[in-house]
């Protein structure tokens, strides 16, 4: 994890050039595919996996998202 | 932005073995009352407050500092996406809306009913169009409960929505 990517990635002030480079989604997983796993945290900071998640359901519904 | 119809819908499908997650990345529009992440720390305690003041009632997770999930998934700000247990793809989409999502659950349902009943079933793919609600007033709303430069940002590089930024 570089700390170049992290400061590019958490970008200060809202403009074009900070946020359109990270919306791709014509390379993001395809329909039918199978999913990517990623390690994620508990807000009681406990790490987890998206798989653990998806696993416990027949589905699984996952909203990315932040304040706005 | 988590809304509260999201999490009616996760509510409403709980006990047909739908889960439901709100995952936190960045801050789309960084300002004074909650900045851009500089730690794992930070970004977990503004993944709590988000809890509390959106009124979250989904399990929140938390993305790493450099959003690698959130940007193999594609990187839009409020994307949702669905996926079966074995983990497959079932359900992508850019901007998150409800009635879009429920509808899909809804077919999920469906199709799953239809496999007790042993009918034969193959998977396809299709692509479709779906349009949602825009409410530019609440929006800026949100920008405001960010700060004062969430909302400047914003009326600049979208200056045909600048008419919002002033609250009458």
């Amino acid at each position: 994890m570089s700390d170049d990517l992290i400061a590019k990635y958490n970008y200060d002030v809202f403009a074009s050039q900070n946020f359109e480079q990270w919306m791709r989604w014509d390379s993001s997983p395809k329909i039918g595919s199978d999913a990517p796993d990623f390690p994620l945290w508990t807000l009681d900071e406990q790490e987890t996996r998206l798989s653990a998640l998806w696993k416990q359901h027949n589905y699984l519904i996952v909203e990315f998202g932040s304040f706005t | 932005m988590a809304s509260q119809s999201m999490n009616a819908a996760a509510e409403r499908f709980a006990s047909q073995g739908i889960g439901s997650i709100f995952l936190y990345t960045h801050e789309a529009h960084p300002a004074e009352h909650y900045p851009a992440h500089r730690s794992m720390r930070q970004k977990f305690q503004q993944a709590r407050a988000l809890r509390d003041i959106l009124g979250v009632t989904r399990p929140i997770l938390v993305d790493t500092l450099d959003g690698g999930c959130h940007r193999h998934y594609g990187g839009f700000p409020n994307m949702t996406w669905i996926f079966s247990r074995a983990g497959t793809i079932v359900y992508k989409a850019d901007w998150t809306a409800t009635d879009s999502v429920v509808r899909m659950v809804e077919y999920l349902l469906e199709v799953q009913e239809q496999r007790k009943n042993r009918e034969r079933l193959a998977p396809f793919r299709v692509e479709r169009l779906d349009f949602r609600d825009v409410d530019r007033a609440a929006f800026y709303d949100g920008l405001r409960r960010n700060g004062p430069q969430a909302v400047a940002d914003f009326a600049r590089t979208f200056p045909d929505t600048a008419q919002y930024a002033k609250k009458e």
